[in-house]
C-alpha cells in the first residue's frame, strides 16, 4: 500500500510584504486542517538562513516527505528552496513553491479576501505536491571545441580567447584568407593608428596554437545535435563536405557594405568621380595620384544605405560617421590644400575618443554641412551636389572633383541561409537576432550558439572586439566544467500510445523531436528538449506529457482549487 | 554582475567586491530600458538573485580594494570592509528597524536622488541583494555621536538581535588569478552648468531624478509630480556635461540621446496632453533598434528642436528656456514647467585612487585606459580587465558584452593557472 504523503507547509511573512496584507495566524490555523498537511510553520523570512534551517531540520527528523513554501514567485526563490531541500538528500522536485505574494498579497487589498485567496492557493499546492514524482537531472559530457564561423576580427579575437583557455577551435572562413574587412582598412579610428600590426599580431597568435583547425574557402551548411555535442557539416572548397564534432558555435560572419547603386540619385557606378568609403580606404592606402590627378574638392555623403526607409534600411550603421571623420583627416594630411566637405544628418561620434576625433576633423578645416543631398550629377568635369543646408534653411549646390559615399552595413551574403542552417532567428533587418536586447547581446535563442561582431548588427572594430571576447566566454562556460547539466523537466513520449502522426514535430521550436522510422513512433532528444510543453499540448492521443506537469499532476492542482 | 556570473558559471570562485551595501549599481535606479521600454527592475532582479544565490560567488559588500600585489595568475588583494552594523546572518529585512529609527523620514534618500527620505537603517530598494539592511554611518546617531537616546530604537525593534554597533572595519586578504574592474560611473553634477538653474529652480531636475519619478517603486510611485503639481510642459536638454569643453568633458556620454528619447516617450505616455520638447545637437541613435525607437518618439508628438539652450530662467512663475533653433536660425524662448537635464557620465569619484591601487593608467578624461584603443577589455596590466563604464561611457547592452569579454580574458588566465 502506498504510504500516506505528509506535507509540511511553511508560510513566509516576507517582512510585511505578505504579513501586512494576509492574516497569517488565521491562515496557519486553517491550513492545519487540510488533509495530508502534517506540519504548518511560519517565519518572517523563509529564505533567510534560519528559515531554511527550519525546513532542513524537519526533513532530517523525518516528520514530512513533501515541502511547500508559500512565499514569493517561483522565479524569485524556487531555486533557493530546491537547493535547501536537496542539501538534506531530499529530491528537489518533490518541493513545491506556492506564490502568495505576487499572486495574492501584492494585488489584493482586502485582508479577509487576501487570506482566503492565500488559503486556496496553498490548498491547491498541497493537492499538487501529493502527485509529484522525483526527477533527476542528466549530465552530458561536452566536446571542448568551438566552431567559429567567420575569420574576420570578431572570429579571430574569439578564437584566440578560446585557444588561450586551453580548448579547441575550428575556424571556418568563406574566403581563402583570414582577416575579413579589417585587412582592407588602413588606419583605425579614432587613434588613426595602422591596423596592419594589430591584425598581424592577432593572426600570428592565433596560428601559433596547435589546437586550431582552419577551413578556408569553406562554409557551414548544416548542424545536428545539442549544446555540448553538435555535429556541424562543413562544405569545403572542392564541394566535398566534412563533419566535425563540436561543443559550441560562435557566428562571426560580419557584414557587406551597402551597394550604392541602390541609391541611383548619387550616380555611383555611372561616374568614376563617385566612389564609396570602401574604395576611399584603398585609395588612402595605395596613396593618391600625384599632381593633377589629385582631387581638390572632395565631398563625403553620410548615411548612404543607413537611416533610409526608402530603401528599407532604417537602422544606423554606427561606424560610418567616424569612418568619414577619419578619411577626411587622412585626406587632409595627404592633400593639405584640398577642400573637404561632409554632408550629414547627425554626427554620431559616441565611442571613446570619437568626439575628439570629430572635433579634430572640424578644426583641420573639414566643413560639415547639415543636410542629406537629394542628388549628385555631372556637369563638365565636376560633380554637382544638390542639397538643402538645413541650418541655413536654403537649397544649395556644391561642386566636387570626387564624391565619397559613406556606405552602411548589411548582413553578409549567405546570412539568411546560415540562420536557417543553424535554426536560429534573424531580426527584421536580416542580422542575427540576439536573445535579449539588454542582457543577452551575445546569445541566440538556441543554447550553445553565440554571436559576435557585425553579424548581430553594425558596429566598429572596438565594439566588435569587446563582443567577440564576450562570445568566447559564453561559448566555453560548459567546457570549463567539462559537462552540461540538463534540467529534468522535459517532455516524454509513451511509445505504446503514440500513433506516429507527427503533428508534434512541426510545433517544436527546438528541433527536439526525432521520428523513429522503424517503429513509427516519435522520440524526444532529451538533451535538446527545453520543456516548453508545446508538443504535449499538440498530441491528439495524449502520448506526450511534460514531466513535472503531467495531466494528472495538473488536474490534481486544479482540483485542489475547486475542492 | 555579468562578469561574475560568467566566471562562476565556468566553475571558478568569484569574489565580488562592492563599495555600497548592495549590488545592482545604477541600473536598479532605472524605470525602463531603451529601446524596448522593458521594465529595468524586472530585467535586473533575476540577475541580482542569481548573483546572490550563486554558490561560487562570494559577495563582499560595503568594501573597497585597498592593495593589489603580485601578478597575473597570483594576485594578493587586500580588501577593507566597512561595518554594516547589522549582522547579515540574522537580519531578515523585516523593516522594523527602519520603522523605529529616530531619523525615520529625515535622511536624504540617495537612491531616490533626494526626492524622498528614509531612515538611517535602510534597504536601498526592495529587490536589493543581499536582502539585508544596513546602517548609514554618515547619519546614524549611534555612529556619528555614539548615542541615540538612552537606547537606539532599532535595537529595541529588532527581534533577531541583528543590530550590532560593535562591528568594526575589517580587512580581508584574497588570493586571485585575475581581476575585473567594473566600478562604473557617476552622473555629471548639473550645478556645474549654472546657466540651467539646477538647484535654483525646483522645476529643473536631472535625468536620474526623472528616472526615479517614473519608477513605480520611486518616491511618487510612478506619478509625475514635481513640487506638488502635475506638470504639463516639459523641455529636455541633451548633452549636459557631455561634448562640452567648458566643463572639461569633451566626450560624448553615449547613452543620453536614447534615455532622453525614452523619457520623452514616457511623458507622452503618462501625462495626457503634455507638451514635450527635446533640445539636441545630434541625435545619436546608433544601437540596434535605436533609430526605430527615435522615430517612434518623434511620431508620438515629441518636438525635437536642434540647438542647445543658452540658459534657463524664471519669469512670472514659469521656467523659460532660451536658445537658438539652429534649423530655423532664430533665437527662441519656450515656457516650461519642468526642464530635465540629460546629465552625462563621469568617471566615478575616487577613480584616481582605484587606478593607483591597481597600478593602471587613466585617459585624458579620467576613465581607465586600455592597452590598445581597439580592445576595450584589456588593461595595461596583465591579468587586469575592464568591464562597463569605468573604461568609457556605454549602455547596458555594450556593458554586458564587454563584461562577458572581461570574463573570457579572466577565464583564460585562471584556467592556465589551474592547468
Amino acid at each position: 500500500m502506498r504510504k500516506r504523503v505528509r506535507v509540511g507547509v511553511y508560510v513566509c511573512h516576507c517582512g510585511r510584504n505578505i504579513a501586512g496584507y494576509i492574516d497569517i495566524p488565521q491562515l496557519v490555523e486553517k491550513l492545519k486542517a487540510v488533509p495530508n498537511v502534517t506540519m504548518v510553520k511560519d517565519d518572517t523570512y523563509m529564505c533567510s538562513d534560519q528559515g531554511q534551517a527550519m525546513i532542513q531540520k524537519d526533513l532530517r527528523e523525518g516528520t514530512i516527505d513533501r515541502v511547500i513554501v508559500a512565499s514569493c514567485s517561483p522565479t524569485m526563490h524556487e531555486r533557493t528552496f530546491r537547493r535547501c531541500v536537496a542539501e538534506e538528500g531530499f529530491n528537489p522536485y518533490l518541493y513545491q513553491q506556492v506564490d502568495i505574494r505576487e499572486n495574492c498579497s501584492w494585488v489584493t487589498k482586502d485582508i479577509k479576501e487576501a487570506t482566503q485567496k492565500a488559503y486556496a492557493i496553498i490548498k491547491a499546492g498541497v493537492s499538487r505536491v501529493k502527485g509529484l514524482e522525483p526527477l533527476w537531472p542528466t549530465e552530458y559530457s561536452v566536446a571542448p571545441t568551438t566552431l567559429v564561423i567567420g575569420g574576420g576580427i570578431a572570429g579571430i579575437t574569439a578564437a584566440i580567447d578560446i585557444l588561450e583557455a586551453g580548448f579547441n577551435v575550428i575556424l571556418v572562413e568563406r574566403e581563402d584568407h583570414l582577416g575579413g574587412w579589417t585587412r582592407r582598412i588602413g588606419k583605425g579610428f579614432p587613434a588613426l593608428v595602422p591596423l596592419k600590426a594589430f591584425l598581424q599580431d592577432k593572426l600570428e597568435t592565433l596560428e601559433s596554437y596547435p589546437q586550431l583547425k582552419v577551413y578556408r574557402s569553406s562554409e557551414v551548411v548544416g548542424l545536428e545535435g545539442f549544446p555540448g555535442n553538435f555535429l556541424a557539416t562543413i562544405r569545403q572548397a572542392d564541394n566535398t563536405t566534412i563533419e566535425e564534432a563540436i561543443g559550441s558555435i560562435i557566428v562571426a560572419t560580419g557584414f557587406v557594405p551597402f551597394d550604392a547603386r541602390k541609391k541611383p540619385e548619387y550616380c555611383y557606378g555611372m561616374s568614376e568621380q563617385v566612389i564609396t568609403t570602401v574604395e576611399m580606404e584603398e585609395l588612402l592606402e595605395r596613396g593618391m595620384p600625384s599632381d593633377n590627378g589629385q582631387p581638390k574638392e572632395v565631398a563625403f555623403i553620410q548615411c548612404v544605405g543607413s537611416r533610409d526607409k526608402s530603401i528599407g534600411r532604417e537602422y544606423c550603421s554606427r561606424a560610418c560617421c567616424m569612418v568619414v571623420a577619419k578619411q577626411a583627416l587622412l585626406l587632409k594630411e595627404l592633400i593639405p590644400e584640398a577642400r573637404i566637405s561632409v554632408f550629414y544628418m547627425d554626427i554620431r561620434a559616441f565611442g571613446k575618443g570619437h568626439e575628439e576625433c570629430y572635433e579634430k576633423a572640424q578644426r583641420s578645416g573639414v566643413l560639415y554641412i547639415r543636410g542629406n543631398p537629394s542628388e549628385v550629377y555631372k556637369e563638365d568635369d565636376k560633380m554637382v551636389i544638390r542639397y538643402e543646408d538645413t541650418l541655413l534653411g536654403k537649397p544649395q549646390e556644391a561642386k566636387a572633383d570626387l564624391v565619397v559615399l559613406a556606405v552602411g552595413m548589411e548582413p553578409a551574403e549567405g546570412t539568411a541561409e546560415l540562420i536557417k542552417a543553424l535554426r536560429v532567428t534573424g531580426d527584421k533587418d536580416g542580422f542575427f537576432l540576439e536573445a535579449h536586447p539588454k542582457l543577452g547581446p551575445l546569445n541566440t535563442h538556441s543554447d550553445g550558439i553565440f554571436i559576435a561582431g557585425c553579424c548581430q548588427g553594425p558596429k566598429d572594430i572596438t565594439d566588435t572586439v569587446a563582443q567577440a571576447h564576450g562570445a568566447a566566454a559564453r561559448a566555453t562556460l560548459s567546457f570549463h566544467q567539462g559537462r552540461v547539466i540538463k534540467e529534468p523537466i522535459i517532455a516524454s513520449v509513451d511509445g505504446e500510445v503514440c500513433s506516429g502522426c507527427r503533428l508534434c514535430e512541426a510545433i517544436c521550436s527546438f528541433d527536439a523531436l526525432r521520428f523513429d522510422e522503424r517503429r513509427k513512433r516519435m522520440t524526444i532528444q532529451e538533451a535538446v528538449c527545453k520543456g516548453c510543453g508545446a508538443c504535449a499540448a499538440t498530441c491528439p492521443s495524449g502520448a506526450i506529457s511534460l514531466k513535472h506537469f503531467r495531466p494528472a499532476q495538473m488536474l490534481s492542482w486544479v482540483e485542489g482549487f475547486l475542492a | 554582475m555579468q562578469a561574475s556570473l560568467d566566471v562562476a558559471d565556468a566553475g571558478y570562485q568569484v569574489y565580488l567586491v562592492e563599495r555600497t551595501p548592495w549590488i545592482g549599481g545604477h541600473m536598479s535606479q532605472f524605470d525602463k530600458t531603451f529601446p524596448t521600454n522593458d521594465c529595468a527592475m524586472c530585467t535586473i532582479s533575476p540577475k541580482l538573485t542569481e548573483v546572490g544565490q550563486h554558490p561560487a560567488i562570494e559577495l563582499i559588500t560595503n568594501a573597497e580594494v585597498k592593495e593589489v600585489r603580485g601578478e597575473e595568475g597570483a594576485f594578493h588583494v587586500r580588501v577593507s570592509q566597512k561595518p554594516r552594523y547589522i549582522d547579515e546572518g540574522k537580519c531578515t529585512a523585516c523593516d522594523q528597524c527602519a520603522e523605529a529609527c529616530r531619523l525615520k523620514d529625515k535622511v536624504f534618500d540617495d537612491f531616490n536622488m533626494g526626492l524622498g527620505s528614509r531612515s538611517a537603517c535602510y534597504l536601498a530598494y526592495p529587490q536589493a541583494i543581499p536582502v539585508t539592511y544596513a546602517i548609514d554611518p554618515e547619519h546614524c546617531l549611534m555612529v556619528t555621536r555614539g548615542q541615540c537616546g538612552t537606547m537606539p530604537k532599532c535595537i529595541e525593534a529588532c527581534d533577531r538581535q541583528a543590530i550590532d554597533f560593535q562591528q568594526h572595519e575589517s580587512s580581508l586578504e584574497l588570493e586571485v588569478g585575475a581581476i575585473i574592474v567594473a566600478v562604473g560611473y557617476d552622473i555629471f553634477d548639473p550645478t556645474l552648468k549654472p546657466e540651467y538653474g539646477y538647484g535654483t529652480y525646483k522645476g529643473v531636475i536631472s535625468s536620474l531624478e526623472m528616472e526615479r519619478l517614473f519608477s513605480p517603486s520611486g518616491p511618487t510611485e510612478g506619478e509625475i509630480i514635481i513640487d506638488g503639481k502635475v506638470p504639463q510642459r516639459f523641455v529636455f536638454i541633451q548633452c549636459v556635461g557631455s561634448r562640452d569643453q567648458t566643463v572639461g568633458n569633451p566626450y560624448c556620454s553615449r547613452v543620453c540621446c536614447m534615455y532622453t528619447a525614452k523619457h520623452a516617450y514616457g511623458i507622452v505616455d503618462r501625462v495626457p496632453g503634455a507638451q514635450v520638447t527635446v533640445c539636441f545637437t545630434d541625435v545619436r541613435a546608433f544601437g540596434k533598434g535605436h533609430e526605430a525607437f527615435y522615430e517612434r518618439v518623434q511620431r508620438s508628438g515629441v518636438l525635437y528642436r536642434r540647438g542647445l539652450p543658452s540658459e534657463v530662467f524664471a519669469r512670472n512663475g514659469d521656467l523659460v528656456v532660451r536658445g537658438e533653433d539652429t534649423l530655423l536660425g532664430r533665437p527662441y524662448e519656450e515656457a516650461a514647467d519642468v526642464v530635465v537635464l540629460a546629465c552625462g557620465l563621469r568617471p566615478r569619484r575616487g577613480m584616481q585612487e582605484i587606478a593607483a591601487v591597481l597600478d593602471l593608467a587613466v585617459d585624458e578624461n579620467g576613465f581607465l585606459l586600455e592597452e590598445d584603443p581597439h580592445d576595450p577589455v584589456v588593461s595595461g596590466r596583465p591579468g587586469v580587465f575592464f568591464a562597463g563604464c569605468c573604461e568609457s561611457p556605454k549602455d547596458i547592452t555594450d556593458s554586458v558584452s564587454q563584461a562577458s569579454g572581461a570574463a573570457a580574458k579572466a577565464l583564460a588566465v585562471i584556467s592556465k593557472v589551474h592547468g
